[in-house]
Parts: C-alpha cells; sequence; structure tokens
C-alpha cells in the first residue's frame, strides 16, 4: 500500500486496508494502467480476477472495481476503484497487460455502457445485439421493452416461414428520434466469417445444441479438413441476470439464486454469497455450522467431479462407455449424503449467514464412514483404469496442452490451472471457515494436458474425503447459527470473499448501502475464466480433439450466464 | 436314410437340369436369406442392447413383448416405417435417395456368397450357402467394400458439413483397412489352397486362429473398423459430428442405414469364423447329429458377437489420424509378415 503510495503520489484517492488479505484503493482513472503495471512487474499481482461495475447513480459516478491478486506469491487481494462520471464514462482498459481482462471488460461495456480505451474487441458478449445500447444494468433501466409502457414482444414471421418473437425498440421513442445511440460493431457472424481465408476453410458448429456442450453456448470452429484453425465462442444463450435479479430481492433471498448458477457446485455458490454477507454483517458463524459447511462444500465437490469426469468420458467414447453410469452410480451414494443433510439433491439452499438450516441428522458420521470408505476405493479403481487404457491416453496425453505460464495469463482456475503445475487453492490462498485446521494436499500435474485435468479431479475427490473424514472425527457440539436480527441489514460497505468451488476460484462481491437489498452482487466464476481460454486452447487441434480438451475443463455455461 | 436319398434325387436332377437348378436355388436362397439375415440382425441388436445394458448397469428394452423385451424390434419398425420421410431442401435427391439401398445391396450381395452352417447328413456335410462360387472370399471383401460407396454417398449428397466429415473419416478409414483385411484373406487362402469359403473351411483342421495368430489379430480388428464400431466409430462420433454421415436421415432411410450396420456386424462375424475359427467343424453331437455343425457354427457366431459388443462397452473411440496412422504404419506391414508366415507354413501343412 504504502509502496504505492510512494510510487505514485497523488494517484491514490482513497485506501483501506481491511485485513492482510483485502485492500481496497480508489485510485486516479488517468494513472489506472500505470499503477496495474508497477502492480504486475514489481509486486506479482499476476492474477487478474475479475473485474465489476457499479453504478453509483446518487453520487453520478460510475465504478469499476478490478481485482488482483497473486498466483501463490502472496495472499493479498487488492480491489482497485476507478471512478468515472456518469456521462460519457470512460476507462482505460487493461486488455494490453492482462489476457483475460478481456471478457471482464466487454461485460461491463455491454451492461454499463462504460467505454474501454484500447480494448481490441470491445462487442457484446451476453447480451443479444437488440439489447445493445440500453446498458440493462444501469440503475436507472426501466425494462426492455420499457415496463412501464407495456409493450411486448412482437411475433414476425421471416422469409424462411419460421415464427420468431422480436422485441422492437420502443415505438415513443422512435416517434420522438430520440433512439439510445446504438453502437456499431461487426456482429458475430460478420467477425467469423470475416476469417475464411480460402475454399478449403468452413465454419463448423458445435452449438449451441450439441452433445459437447454442457449447456447451451455457440462453439464455432474454422476447420480445414479435420484441423482446427480458429475457434469462436458465443455464450449468452441463457443468461439469466441473477445479478441484477439479487440486487431486486433483500439479503435472504439472494441465496436461492446463487444456487441457480451451477447446480452442481450450489453449496460453494451459496457459501461464497453467504460468506460475503458474513462480512458486511461482522459476525463468523459458530464453530460447528463452519464444520457443517465444509463437510457440505467437499461433498459437492466429490460429486461435482465425479459428474464432470463421467460426462467427460462419454465425450470421448460414444455414451456407451460404461464408467459413466457406474461413476453416476457412485454419485447417487454422496447425493444421498448431502439429501440426508440438506433435504435437496441439487439447490440445497442450505447455508445461511452466520450458520447452516439444519444441523446434521443423527448418526450421519456413522452413515458416511462406510460410503466414504467405498468411495475411496472406487476413485482408486477408476483412476487405475484410467491410467492402463491405451487409447484413453492416446486421445489425453499432450493434447490441449497449457503451459504454467499460459494457465496463468489465462487466468483459468481450479483443476486446469493445478494440472499445470500451479498450487493455488482457495482453500489455500484465501483460507475460510475451518480450512485452516485440516490436513489436506493441493493436488498437483506436471503436464497441463487433458490427462493431467481429469486425474487431478480424481485425486481431489480422494482429498475430498479426506477432509470429510477429519470433519467427521473434529466436529465439536454447539449451536449452528448465529443470532442475528429478522431483517438483515448489513452497513454500508463492501465484501469479496472467494472460496474453492469445484471448479476454481469463485468470489463474490457484494455492495451495501445499507437497505434490506444489496446494491450491487458481482460473481466471478471460475468457468467464466475456462471459456474464455477455450478459442485459444482450441487453436491447431483435430476435430476430435476439441471433444477432449473442452470436456477437461468441465465446464457450466449456467454459471457463465448467470 | 431317407435324407440321403432326398439329396441323391435332388443332385441328379441337378446335373440333368443345371440351369434350372442354379435359378430355384437362386430364388428360393434369396428368400430364405433375406429373411435369415434380417431376421439375424434383429436378433443382434437386441442382444447388443440387453448385453450393453447388463455392462452399463441399466436393463435394457424390458417393456414391449416380456420383461426381455423381445419385440421392441418390431416396435422399432413399426416407429421408422410410419415416420414422416423428409429430404433436405438442399440435398442431392437421387444420390441422397440411393444410397441406403445401394448400403442394403451390399450386405445382399455379401450374404449371397457366404455359408450359414451345414447340416450333416451320414458323417458329411452338406454347407447352407447359395452361390457357392470359386473365389467367394474375394468376393465378399470386394463386395463389403462397396459399403465405402454407399457412406460417401449418404455423406455428400446430405448437404451437411457434419455429413461430409462423416463420410471423409469414412472413407479414410475403409481404405486403410481394407487392404490389411484383403492380405489376411489371401493369407488364409494360401494355407487352404483355396478362395472358396466352404474349403476354407473344410481344410480347417487346425483353426487358422492358431495357425496365424497374428493374422487373426489383425483381421479382427479390421473387422471391428470395417464395421464402423467403438473405438474405430469415427464416421458417425456422435459427440463430434452429430451423427457423422447418417445425420440429415430420418425415419426408415435412417433405418435401413443404422440396419445394415447390423447385418454387417452379424455377416462380419460370421466371416470371421469361417475364416479363422473352422466354421462348422466339430465334433458330432448325440441325437442332433444332423444339426451339430449348425450348433457349433452359431456358437462361434455368438461368441464373436459378444465379443464385438463388449469391446464397444469398453473402450473409448480413436482419433481419426490414429486410425488411419495404425492401420497403414501397422497393420499393413504386420499382415505382409503374416501372409509371409503363411507361406511359408502353408507350404510345410501342405
Amino acid at each position: 500500500m504504502s509502496a504505492i503510495q510512494s510510487a505514485f503520489p497523488g494517484a491514490v484517492l482513497e485506501s483501506r486496508v481491511e485485513s492482510d488479505r483485502r485492500l481496497w484503493i480508489t485510485v486516479d482513472p488517468k494513472r489506472l494502467v500505470e499503477i496495474t503495471q508497477f502492480l504486475r512487474d514489481k509486486k506479482d499481482f499476476d492474477h487478474y480476477s475479475g473485474a465489476a461495475g457499479v453504478d453509483r447513480i446518487n453520487e453520478n459516478l460510475f465504478e469499476v472495481v478490478e481485482i488482483l491478486t497473486s498466483h501463490g506469491a502472496h495472499q493479498v487481494v487488492v480491489l482497485m476503484k476507478v471512478k468515472v462520471p456518469r456521462d460519457k464514462p470512460s476507462v482505460r482498459s487493461l486488455t494490453g497487460l492482462y489476457w483475460n481482462a478481456n471478457w471482464y471488460e466487454r461485460e461491463i461495456w455491454e451492461m454499463f455502457g462504460i467505454n474501454f480505451e484500447g480494448h481490441p474487441e470491445l462487442y457484446p458478449l451476453l447480451l443479444p445485439d437488440e439489447l445493445v445500447g440500453y446498458w440493462p444494468w444501469r440503475k436507472d433501466f426501466k425494462g426492455y421493452p420499457d415496463t412501464t409502457t407495456g409493450e411486448r414482444a412482437i411475433e414476425q414471421v421471416g422469409p424462411d416461414g419460421y415464427t420468431e418473437f422480436k422485441i422492437m425498440p420502443h415505438t415513443e421513442l422512435i416517434k420522438a428520434g430520440v433512439l439510445p445511440e446504438r453502437p456499431k460493431y461487426p456482429t458475430f457472424r460478420e467477425r467469423e466469417e470475416a476469417e475464411i481465408k480460402s475454399d478449403s476453410e468452413m465454419i463448423m458448429h458445435m452449438g449451441p445444441q450439441h452433445a459437447i456442450v454442457p449447456g447451451p453456448f455457440l462453439l464455432d470452429l474454422l476447420i480445414e479438413g479435420e484441423r482446427v484453425k480458429k475457434a469462436f465462442l458465443d455464450v449468452g444463450y441463457i443468461h439469466k441476470g441473477i445479478e441484477k435479479i439479487m440486487e431486486n430481492r433483500t439479503y435472504l433471498q439472494g441465496i436461492v439464486y446463487t444456487d441457480r448458477m451451477c447446480y452442481l457446485a450450489s453449496i460453494t455458490n451459496n457459501e461464497a454469497y453467504c460468506g460475503a454477507v458474513e462480512r458486511l454483517l461482522g459476525i463468523t458463524p459458530p464453530e460447528r455450522a463452519q464444520y457443517i459447511r465444509v463437510i457440505l462444500a467437499e461433498l459437492s465437490r466429490i460429486q461435482s467431479h465425479l459428474l464432470g469426469t463421467g460426462e467427460f468420458l462419454t465425450l470421448l467414447g460414444a455414451a456407451t462407455y460404461s464408467p459413466f453410469q457406474y461413476m453416476i452410480i457412485d454419485r447417487e451414494d454422496i447425493v444421498y449424503l448431502m439429501e440426508s443433510i440438506t433435504g435437496a439433491r441439487i439447490t440445497h439452499t442450505f447455508v445461511r449467514f452466520g450458520g447452516v438450516r439444519n444441523d446434521l441428522p443423527d448418526g450421519f458420521a456413522d452413515k458416511a464412514r462406510p460410503i466414504l470408505k467405498r468411495m475411496r476405493e472406487r476413485t482408486e479403481e477408476y483412476m487405475d483404469l484410467l491410467h492402463s487404457d491405451p487409447i484413453y491416453t492416446r486421445r489425453m496425453r499432450g493434447i490441449g496442452v497449457l503451459s504454467p505460464g499460459d494457465a496463468r495469463r489465462l487466468g483459468v482456475s481450479g483443476p486446469p490451472l493445478r494440472a499445470s503445475d500451479t498450487p493455488y487453492d482457495m482453500r489455500r490462498e484465501d483460507p475460510i471457515l475451518v480450512y485452516p485446521d485440516l490436513d489436506f494436499k493441493v493436488v498437483t500435474r506436471k503436464a497441463g494436458d487433458a490427462e493431467a485435468r481429469v486425474e487431478v479431479r480424481l485425486e481431489e475427490i480422494l482429498e475430498s474425503i479426506h477432509i470429510i473424514e477429519q470433519c467427521l472425527d473434529q466436529i465439536p457440539d454447539g449451536p449452528i447459527q448465529e443470532k442475528l436480527p429478522k431483517k438483515i441489514k448489513p452497513e454500508p460497505g463492501e465484501a469479496y470473499y472467494r472460496v474453492e468451488d469445484p471448479r476454481g476460484e469463485m468470489g463474490i462481491y457484494v455492495v451495501s448501502d445499507g437497505s434490506e437489498k444489496p446494491y450491487r452482487v458481482k460473481v466471478r466464476g471460475p468457468v467464466y475464466a475456462y471459456m474464455q481460454a477455450l478459442p485459444p486452447l482450441l487453436e491447431g487441434a483435430y476435430v476430435a480433439d476439441v471433444v477432449a480438451i473442452a470436456g477437461s475443463m468441465d465446464a457450466c455455461t449456467s454459471e457463465v450466464d448467470r | 436314410m431317407y435324407l440321403s436319398t432326398i439329396i441323391e434325387t435332388v443332385s441328379a436332377w441337378a446335373a440333368q437340369e443345371p440351369k434350372i437348378y442354379a435359378l430355384a436355388i437362386g430364388l428360393i436362397g434369396a428368400a430364405i436369406i433375406s429373411a435369415v439375415i434380417n431376421i439375424g440382425a434383429m436378433a443382434v441388436v437386441w442382444l447388443e442392447r440387453k448385453f450393453l445394458g447388463d455392462i452399463q448397469a441399466r436393463f435394457g428394452p424390458n417393456r414391449v413383448g416380456s420383461r426381455w423385451g423381445l419385440l421392441q424390434l418390431g416396435a422399432d419398425a413399426i416407429k421408422l416405417f410410419t415416420k414422416e420421410d423428409s429430404i433436405p431442401r438442399g440435398a442431392d435427391k437421387p444420390v441422397y435417395v440411393w444410397a441406403p439401398i445401394i448400403a442394403s445391396i451390399t450386405t445382399m450381395l455379401v450374404a449371397a456368397a457366404i455359408p450359414f452352417g451345414a447340416l450333416r447328413i451320414d458323417g458329411k456335410d452338406y454347407p447352407l450357402v447359395v452361390a457357392n462360387m470359386d473365389i467367394s472370399a474375394f468376393y465378399v471383401e470386394a463386395a463389403l467394400s462397396i459399403m465405402t460407396i454407399a457412406v460417401f454417398m449418404a455423406g455428400f449428397s446430405s448437404n451437411n458439413k457434419y455429413s461430409m466429415l462423416g463420410a471423409f473419416r469414412g472413407i479414410a478409414r475403409m481404405i486403410a483397412y481394407e487392404v490389411p483385411m484383403g492380405v489376411c484373406v489371401i493369407a488364409v487362402a494360401l494355407m487352404a489352397h483355396s478362395l472358396n469359403l466352404v474349403e476354407i473351411v473344410e481344410s480347417q483342421t487346425l483353426w487358422y486362429a492358431f495357425a496365424q495368430p497374428l493374422g487373426f489379430i489383425i483381421f479382427t480388428i479390421a473387422l471391428v473398423t470395417d464395421l464402423g464400431r467403438i473405438p474405430f466409430d469415427q464416421s458417425e462420433a456422435e459427440e463430434e459430428i452429430i451423427a457423422g454421415y447418417t445425420t440429415e436421415y430420418g425415419g426408415i432411410r435412417w433405418g435401413l442405414l443404422y440396419f445394415q450396420e447390423y447385418i454387417n456386424m452379424l455377416l462380419g462375424s460370421i466371416l470371421l469364423v469361417l475364416l479363422f475359427l473352422g466354421g462348422w467343424n466339430g465334433p458330432s453331437i448325440p441325437v442332433i447329429t444332423v444339426l451339430s455343425p449348425m450348433v457349433w457354427f452359431l456358437m462361434k457366431v455368438l461368441i464373436v458377437l459378444i465379443f464385438l459388443i463388449w469391446v464397444r462397452g469398453s473402450l473409448v473411440r480413436f482419433r481419426i489420424d490414429q486410425v488411419t496412422d495404425l492401420g497403414w504404419k501397422w497393420m499393413l506391414p504386420l499382415s505382409l509378415v503374416n501372409l509371409a508366415w503363411a507361406a511359408f507354413v502353408g507350404l510345410y501343412f501342405a
């Protein structure tokens, strides 16, 4: 902190040291790039974790919060804010310094209309083309079509006979000639067709409905024969606007929405949101609740990894490749354990501010131990099976290699990053709950290829089992819920909280303005980062490798389009 | 015995009127064969669905036709026949329509020359074959490769990128494996001193699977490849190119293409049994002496089929370049080694 101040006198407008892991600073927009470069080169802030836009309508300002941290050199997270005026907002782009700033800045641009100077491809990412220019996440957005005028989508029959439902621009605005200024940009289709250089190349669609996609997204491959020359990714097909919805719900209601971001990681998503709100409220849950939360988080990691790996294996060898079914059967045991605690199989909504909803059922430990023991044996068997399969290793070894440097540069986290020899795990980097008391190791692999990613996942199952067994031994008796007022109204402020999702680094940034509803919630999901890294990874691969690479990333579209 | 009297009468008549005899055998045989291989292939489909179900810890068909789902395929066939017949707008119509028909014709051509077992009468085996030609092994090989043309027609005419890629993959794969497969057949013919499938079976006092194990392994792998089954089903890899060359087909046209694969699977297993596993050779079984070669034959075919299904349930798919790589760089040289081996050992046997 003081280093920044001495290096850039006058550039730091405001600063707050929350703990030894969080540093909030507000900097001069003109010197943003310089300061970031200083942090990256001199202070090892080599991980651009994300960015959030906040619309401070009362102060007539936009805030852009850049979240910077390091891949293991230190554990400080800098949340660097830039404030720009609301009319003609413009910020210098950080894409020159961090490759993965690209998508985060595009999202802020399309949602808030904050221009990023020097951004190479400022095209909409999540929004459909009709909506660009309305800046839907601004606080003064009235709905599209404007909910106050009662307009609805209009039915249109296209030239090919298909009926489309189109949302037309407001008729009043057209009449008055005050349509919002529509930014000009080439559409997705035009951009990808511009890349076709010869007759032997063609564009092949994978998605939005295709066997490899875990949810609707469009992966277009520019191929020449079987070689992929370039890949284009279009997401946003199931964008739900959860962040905006949560601004209109009370804090407690928000938990339900975090479940829906990714159905395999609902417990960790709950945890991230509740953790952030707990920081705002300044409370810590009782120890027993912390243990229950850890047990559930690890159970959800096991079941997510099992499904991810199983699903991925079916991609390699049609749906007839049998280990998938066995993994699903094993997963069923784990889901049964979770169900016995939370009462739900997928959307748990179990974590609460300052505790959990229920206590563990009677005899949970006795029920869990044999299941975990069996799970361990089975996982070892799977690892053995995959390791000894010559066709599997031929398909996977050396495919989609991410070198440690590349993996960090592309901003991936979780198993893909750890498979690239980077022991970066939120449970270590940003310890929460009772993780510091537990013994576990961060699984890494050197190779960085698709095989290593699957191996990391399978071995993490073993680590999770180890963690749960320790929790079952150590869990104390006591209350499971802090006393809280009926209406949760945190003091104005902001908090950023990170957890290790089954897929990687999940961070939630919550801004409170002192009311019952959060002022802004920003989700930094791990899959968003993978998806961004996918196109460069696919270049030069075979069509069949696309399946191996995309599958080994274990994506979840639902979370990208949260 | 009256059976032998019938045979004597028939052969006497055949000697008298060879043309009418050939015509009659051809007509009756064609009717019987189309019935047998279609019902046989349905049985194969049922077997695969049931056995794969077992491998994957699920049930397989268990509603239509008792708890074994025996009538499931009938129901599927009715469904396919009654579905709307659609042809994509941009398709090359005649080619699109003829592709499945050519595929069916191919399998019929193959089936014509294949002996479906034998009957043992007075200690002598009478093979059940329609066209017992001198070069039947070679002919079957040649007819099987016509399938490539059907695949290409289907892929090319559909006007679809996935279909096209699937057809390319199918052809690259089939060419790479027809050659070693053919060389293996030649090696067998060398040992048997004949290209006639019946004579090849009769000459197998020692199964050729033991006389030339290398050839047996190569032929089996090439056969799986030719059938387009996992791990060699790149031409219709669902996860990459939707359904490969069959993407644009629907209803009974798709049904025909799909069914050819299973007919081919049945014929391929029979071919493997005939060439390498001693065909219908086996000791006589008391009581059903007449049928004993059939019993041995069907048992072997069943074992080969189950092996093929098992492979499908337990392996992942190769990448197409790995397949052709394996074919040209390993299978072909090894099949030539096997040919040399067969030539030397064949001399010794003779």
